[in-house]
């Protein structure tokens, strides 16, 4: 099966800065793929250079097998794109823009109007198809964008920051509506600041920092490398740190906080249960215990920082 | 069903569609000048000036100011929509899309052009106001308004991707496009000049699209309108083949 997204090597450089430098991801059709990493990555330019508004410096990348410089119209025919940046028609009502950019697609005036008004509706806007752009509210305008990018009915959904700025309500809407989407077989590529948009949407990240490729790996892949933390209150507090020896190997720290145990472990989930077991033989009688699990976001900031320092001499 | 492809089709409505819909900012501009072109200098001022062969004034500086409106409106329709699209980012609506190159360039020249017609055609009526006018040549008008259009909504093109800021803009009307137009023989006949300045007048493109206009207008023409037609279609095919080579090569639309 062809991948929906494959780069080899892809490079932008613009004067002494690289923007990408040597990006190889695949991303399989049908999968819901995250792109993560801070400001600066690269995380845009990897999209332009796939819907041609950038030009890659060197390297390989097709979408769907076909080379976004070589077969360009076949490869912009198979994506649908929601920017970051609010790059919309001014002068025309919205209904007249997706039917625009969907007759550039080559959809016939009857089809395109139906779309319209089909793709309105999906996202919610639907009274305001004759507004103008301009007028929109900005949650509004975000809902938009989702519009067009679905005007086509493309095979490859691409969204950069589609929750950028909106509020709760709309980022759920968002989040039901693209999940549907993709299981109805359209892939998905997201590119996203909020870490807990990507461990509840995507199957799969690549973590991108200064245009290379750090990581790719599933959310849950990712969260069992960072550390956990177990907390046990007990009745009696006691005076010095109990000895703890379940989870060898996994366990990090041991501490008393306020008389309150405090252990820090990889998958710390598994090793909760060992550690209550253990004890509890002790003597000690637990009357809470809290496991918090490391956030995706603790990972991506030990991955991004860490590429940082070394950065130069990779 | 159309031979055109649906995508051209549409991205040349589109832009035909933008100014339609914007009249005051299209159509009533050229209107009210050419009003007081045709009353101070072809009635006040002409009623001084002799026949130039047999031309009443007024009649003279009618095919002129056709093509001085054509042209202008056909550039800055072209310039204006590019880099309107530019600057606000939408062209991005046609680029990610799958238009060929070709496509693109050519959506854009045909709209420019069609601006530029219908301005020739609103001055030629508002000069029939004031004086008799016919076609005395119609397939060379016709043949002389499409090949001036098409070539200056050609070259609007190059200064949409060009221009980095509005004023690049203004400055190329004012600065290239009006003095070629008011030194190209618009007012004057080129053959009442003294030898070398009429030497450097062939030079200007403009003078062979205003006889052209004007030999389909009157029937008269100081340069040979066989000429001046081959040399301005010549002219009109390289730009918009520029157009399209800077399109495929993303000037001033790509990173």
């Amino acid at each position: 099966m062809v991948a929906a997204i494959e780069t080899r090597d892809l490079r932008k450089r613009y004067g002494d800065v690289r923007a990408l430098d040597g990006v190889s991801l695949t991303v399989p059709e049908g999968s819901f793929f995250g792109l993560l990493g801070p400001n600066g990555a690269g995380k845009t330019t990897f999209i332009n250079v796939l819907v041609g508004l950038v030009e890659r410096t060197g390297g390989d990348a097709a979408v769907f097998g076909h080379d976004v410089e070589r077969d360009y119209r076949q490869a912009r025919d198979c994506i649908g794109l929601a920017p970051q940046e609010f790059n919309v028609d001014r002068f025309f009502p919205i209904r007249e823009v997706l039917e625009h950019k969907a007759g550039y697609h080559g959809i016939p005036a009857d089809e395109a109007r139906e779309r319209a008004d089909e793709v309105l509706k999906q996202v919610g806007i639907y009274g305001k198809r004759d507004t103008r752009f301009d007028w929109l509210s900005g949650g509004m305008k975000r809902r938009f964008l989702l519009a067009r990018a679905l005007i086509t009915d493309p095979d490859l959904l691409v969204l950069d920051e589609p929750t950028a700025g909106v509020d709760v309500q709309l980022r759920h809407d968002l989040w039901d509506l693209i999940t549907d989407l993709n299981e109805a077989g359209t892939t998905i590529l997201l590119t996203t600041h909020y870490i807990e948009e990507a461990e509840r949407l995507c199957d799969e990240v690549a973590i991108l920092d200064s245009g290379r490729v750090v990581e790719v790996a599933s959310p849950d892949e990712l969260m069992d490398r960072g550390t956990d933390t177990i907390t046990v209150t007990f009745r009696d507090p006691p005076s010095s740190v109990p000895d703890v020896a379940a989870g060898n190997g996994h366990v990090e720290s041991v501490d008393l906080d306020d008389g309150r145990l405090v252990v820090t472990a990889r998958q710390g989930g598994l090793l909760a249960p060992d550690l209550v077991r253990e004890l509890d033989r002790g003597g000690h009688e637990i009357v809470d215990l809290d496991v918090s699990r490391t956030s995706l976001e603790e990972v991506f900031v030990e991955m991004t920082n860490g590429q940082e320092s070394t950065g130069g001499s990779r | 069903m159309s031979v055109l492809p649906v995508g051209f089709k549409t991205l040349t409505r589109r832009e035909i569609l933008r100014f339609l819909r914007r009249p005051k900012n299209t159509f009533v501009p050229p209107l009210v000048t050419n009003v007081l072109y045709f009353s101070v200098f072809g009635v006040i001022l002409g009623q001084r000036i002799n026949e130039i062969n047999g031309v009443p004034y007024v009649l003279f500086i009618l095919p002129g100011l056709v093509v001085l409106g054509a042209i202008s409106n056909a550039f800055e329709n072209a310039s204006f929509s590019i880099f309107h699209g530019r600057w606000n980012e939408y062209i991005d609506e046609a680029l990610t899309s799958p238009l060929s190159y070709t496509q693109m360039a050519l959506a854009y020249v045909v709209a420019g052009a069609t601006r530029g017609l219908f301005v020739g055609v609103l001055i030629a009526i508002v000069g029939a106001a004031f004086t008799s006018v016919g076609a005395a040549r119609p397939l060379y008008l016709v043949a002389f308004g499409l090949v001036v259009t098409l070539l200056f909504s050609g070259i609007g093109i190059v200064g949409g991707l060009w221009a980095d800021d509005w004023d690049d803009l203004t400055m190329m009307n004012q600065f290239i496009v009006r003095p070629l137009v008011f030194f190209g023989g618009v007012f004057y006949s080129i053959a009442e000049l003294p030898a070398t300045l009429r030497a450097v007048s062939l030079l200007n493109p403009m003078v062979y699209m205003v006889n052209g206009v004007r030999y389909g207008f009157v029937g008269q023409a100081e340069v040979d309108p066989h000429l001046s037609l081959l040399v301005l279609s010549g002219l009109t095919v390289a730009v918009v083949a520029l157009d399209v080579a800077l399109f495929r090569r993303g000037y001033g639309l790509t990173e």
